[in-house]
């Protein structure tokens, strides 16, 4: 009853309602354009994925797809007070290819596709119930000025209208509703807006750009943006779907079940949504275009072959359709899979060979790296050990032989002699195989060999590095080697060691300051580049007169 | 003095043992792992235990972090690492453990008995014991680790090598032995050293070895 008091001045409550009938009618219209979108240029593109004109449809409907957020958060306004915040990643200076993988790689680029494929299951049908709520109302209202041009059976409800006092209750009614219907489509308001601003504001993780953190554009995951707005597409979509056949049951079964005509393409908005989530979420691969690409094809086919069957079954026409689909479909697969296409007979003979090599000359290397972990260990448990043993009982005997200095002295030039083949057997080992490469990897192993060297050496390697243990002994000698050669060579110089992975390689980098004019085909560095080369690694040596040396090794590490 | 002794080769277990014997020590439980040095550690309570660094199960660096641990667990314990090999950064995790009660010496050191025989002692009391080796590569990462102030260039050759003697470890008395000179050269030696060094003097033995290694470890981080 508050609500008639209001009524009598110009108030708030009118304003709201007024406001929220003017949302709910721009709404009708966009999300119409938005249902469009989404429903020709979104499966245009996906369409015509392997085309470069399927990727300008792309571009042009995520362009299309922010023009409409645009317009959406504006309408937001007219309820809100102000339009929903938007937050776009800056489009860098630089190439078209960077330009469109940041457009790609903003999250709020997603949150407005998201938001064009919901405005078709949301917006729609809650504007377009509000819009109708309110035209009844008025309607009701408005009655006894037109129900004369009503035919003769009209009726609204149970009420037949067929004279002015039943058209003034009508009205009464219809007055009655008003605030009613107020109340209602504020509620619709309140859901649509919130849903709006939920899916449309920018998250403080979307752009990581203006929180100083380095701008990584695809880092946003557009695949965790667009999960939670498709479950709430396909929530609306399933509650559509039961409200119209609810309104199919209720209206007595008609002959005829026409809410399929609802179902289909509301199927069709959700399986457009599902294929791209997918492909968003897959991880990156050579057939993620390829599998969405035919996804979206079945997609199609069935919305089509559904059709057909509900449409009657006669002539087959998806049949077409579909084969050129299929068609399409094939080229790409042709493309994308082609390098792995049969390949004639010679080519095939040399592809097995080259396979055989590449696996028995890893296999060979790693036997190598592990033979000589062998023998470093055969070497420590077996004659080192019998020398230290022989040590042990000859500095026995010489205590025991204290009173005969002659044979003292004897023992123990043999105990020293014994301990110099020890200190030789230590390096050959270590020369073999260090331990401490095998015991702590390859940043403590680089450091001790950067402690043990003649000259200042600096290290930057990362501990956790850890791979295979054939290119972590390569990188190591890579290492020791042009150690060795900086203090041989470049007379008292300092030298800087890095290590880091870069993509799939651990490239190994020796710097020194030095004279520099380092002969690259010469000995030691022949057999380092021996070495790389039989990992398939690349080693790189620059040494201008007097601009010191630097040794690159780049050792891949993947499978 | 109690001692237990961890290594994996029979025959170099079972021939310290009967060195230690010979000369007093008593040696009074055995091991072959890490676990194991744990174990009769804590069931002996010994003075000092003997320990080789690669180990079963893992054959890497295994009996160093056991001994660690132990050293952690029992304060007090001495420690002395028996390895084929010298590496810094086993030096390095070994005396950041604490100076006071450790030693690190090459397998092949046991040859010379009355050499062995003391480090042990020196450990078991608290002392240090290392390795020539460990401590050549100490003064080497001092020289070249760009922290040294010329402070040992400033030293003279003999003042270096008492330096180094101390380092390992040794008493002035030991030095004065190993050197061949009186006791009373190497008292100056060691003040000349110490002043040079702006270490701060002490009539202890074991806090002059223990100033040395800080100094010489300042320089190699």
């Amino acid at each position: 009853m508050l609500l008639l008091v209001s009524t009598s001045a110009p108030s708030p409550v009118w304003t709201r309602w007024s406001r929220d009938l003017l949302f709910h009618l721009a709404g009708c219209v966009t999300a119409t354009f938005g249902l469009v979108l989404w429903c020709t240029l979104v499966p245009l593109s996906l369409g015509l994925a392997i085309t470069f004109f399927g990727l300008v449809v792309a571009v042009a409907s995520l362009l299309a797809c922010r023009w409409f957020a645009r317009v959406e958060r504006r309408r937001a306004a007219i309820v809100l007070g102000a339009p929903i915040a938007e937050r776009y990643a800056p489009a860098p200076d630089a190439r078209w290819t960077a330009r469109l993988r940041a457009l790609l790689g903003d999250a709020t680029t997603w949150r407005d596709f998201a938001w064009t494929g919901l405005a078709g299951v949301v917006a729609l049908p809650l504007s377009g119930l509000a819009v109708t709520l309110w035209g009844l109302v008025a309607g009701f209202v408005t009655l006894p000025a037109w129900y004369w041009t009503l035919p003769d059976a009209a009726d609204v409800g149970v009420w037949e209208i067929g004279s002015l006092p039943r058209a003034l209750a009508v009205a009464v009614v219809g007055v009655i509703l008003v605030p009613v219907t107020g109340y209602l489509v504020r509620g619709l308001t309140i859901v649509e807006v919130e849903i709006m601003r939920w899916i449309l504001t920018p998250r403080r993780d979307d752009t990581p750009a203006d929180e100083g953190a380095p701008a990584v554009p695809g880092d946003a995951t557009p695949g965790r943006v667009l999960a939670l707005p498709l479950s709430l597409h396909v929530s609306f979509a399933l509650l559509i779907c039961t409200v119209v056949a609810i309104i199919w049951i209720a209206t007595g079964f008609g002959h005829y079940f026409w809410p399929i005509w609802v179902w289909l393409p509301l199927g069709l908005t959700v399986a457009i949504g599902v294929v791209v989530v997918r492909a968003q979420e897959a991880p990156p691969s050579q057939t993620r275009a390829l599998r969405a690409h035919g996804e979206f094809w079945v997609a199609i086919s069935a919305f089509l072959v559904s059709i057909w069957l509900v449409a009657g079954a006669g002539t087959f026409w998806p049949f077409f359709a579909i084969l050129s689909f299929a068609i399409i479909w094939a080229v790409h697969a042709i493309f994308a899979l082609r390098d792995r296409l049969p390949l004639g007979a010679r080519e095939q003979q040399l592809a097995e060979r080259v396979d055989v090599l590449t696996r028995t000359r890893r296999g060979a290397l790693d036997v190598q790296a592990a033979e000589l972990r062998r023998i470093e260990r055969d070497l420590h448990d077996g004659a080192q050990a019998r020398l230290v043993s022989l040590t042990m009982q000859l500095g026995r005997a010489e205590e025991r032989v204290a009173d005969q200095p002659e044979l003292a002295a004897l023992l123990r030039g043999a105990r020293e002699d014994a301990g110099l083949a020890i200190a030789e057997l230590r390096d050959l080992a270590r020369g073999i195989a260090p331990p401490i490469l095998a015991d702590r990897g390859l940043a403590a192993a680089i450091e001790a060999l950067g402690r043990r060297s003649a000259i200042p050496v600096t290290v930057d390697a990362d501990p956790d590095q850890r791979p295979l243990p054939v290119v972590e002994t390569a990188a190591y000698f890579v290492v020791a080697e042009a150690l060795t050669n900086v203090a041989k060579h470049a007379g008292g110089a300092a030298a800087r060691v890095r290590v880091l992975r870069a993509g799939d390689d651990l490239v190994v980098e020796i710097a020194d300051d030095g004279p520099g004019g380092a002969n690259p085909a010469g000995g030691g560095l022949t057999g380092l580049r021996h070495r790389v080369e039989a990992l398939d690694g690349t080693l790189t040596v620059t040494s201008p007169p007097g601009g010191g040396t630097t040794i690159r090794a780049e050792l891949p590490c993947g499978p | 003095m109690r001692a237990v002794i961890v290594e994996d080769s029979v025959l170099l277990r079972e021939g310290i043992v009967a060195l230690l014997r010979e000369n007093g020590i008593d040696v009074v439980a055995q091991a072959e792992d890490g676990p194991g040095l744990e174990r009769i550690v804590s069931g002996h309570k010994p003075d000092v235990a003997i320990c080789d660094v690669r180990l079963p199960p893992t054959f890497s660096d295994e009996g160093l972090r056991a001994a660690i641990e132990a050293r952690k667990r029992h304060p007090g314990l001495g420690v002395l690492i028996l390895s084929q090999y010298v590496e810094p950064v086993y030096t390095a995790e070994l005396l950041a453990s604490g100076e006071a009660g450790v030693g690190y010496l090459l397998k092949e050191r046991v040859g010379d008995v009355r050499g062995f025989i003391e480090a042990v002692e020196r450990v078991a009391a608290g002392g240090t014991a290392l390795d020539r080796e460990v401590v050549a590569e100490l003064m080497r990462a001092r020289l070249a680790g760009g922290a040294d102030d010329g402070a040992i260039a400033a030293l003279t050759p003999r003042e270096r090598e008492v330096l180094e003697l101390m380092a390992e470890g040794r008493s002035n008395a030991a030095v004065a032995r190993a050197l061949v000179v009186s006791g009373g050269a190497v008292e100056k030696h060691v003040r000349n050293i110490f002043g040079k060094l702006d270490l701060p003097a002490s009539d202890d033995d074991h806090r002059r070895v223990l100033a040395v290694l800080a100094f010489l470890r300042a320089g190699a981080a």
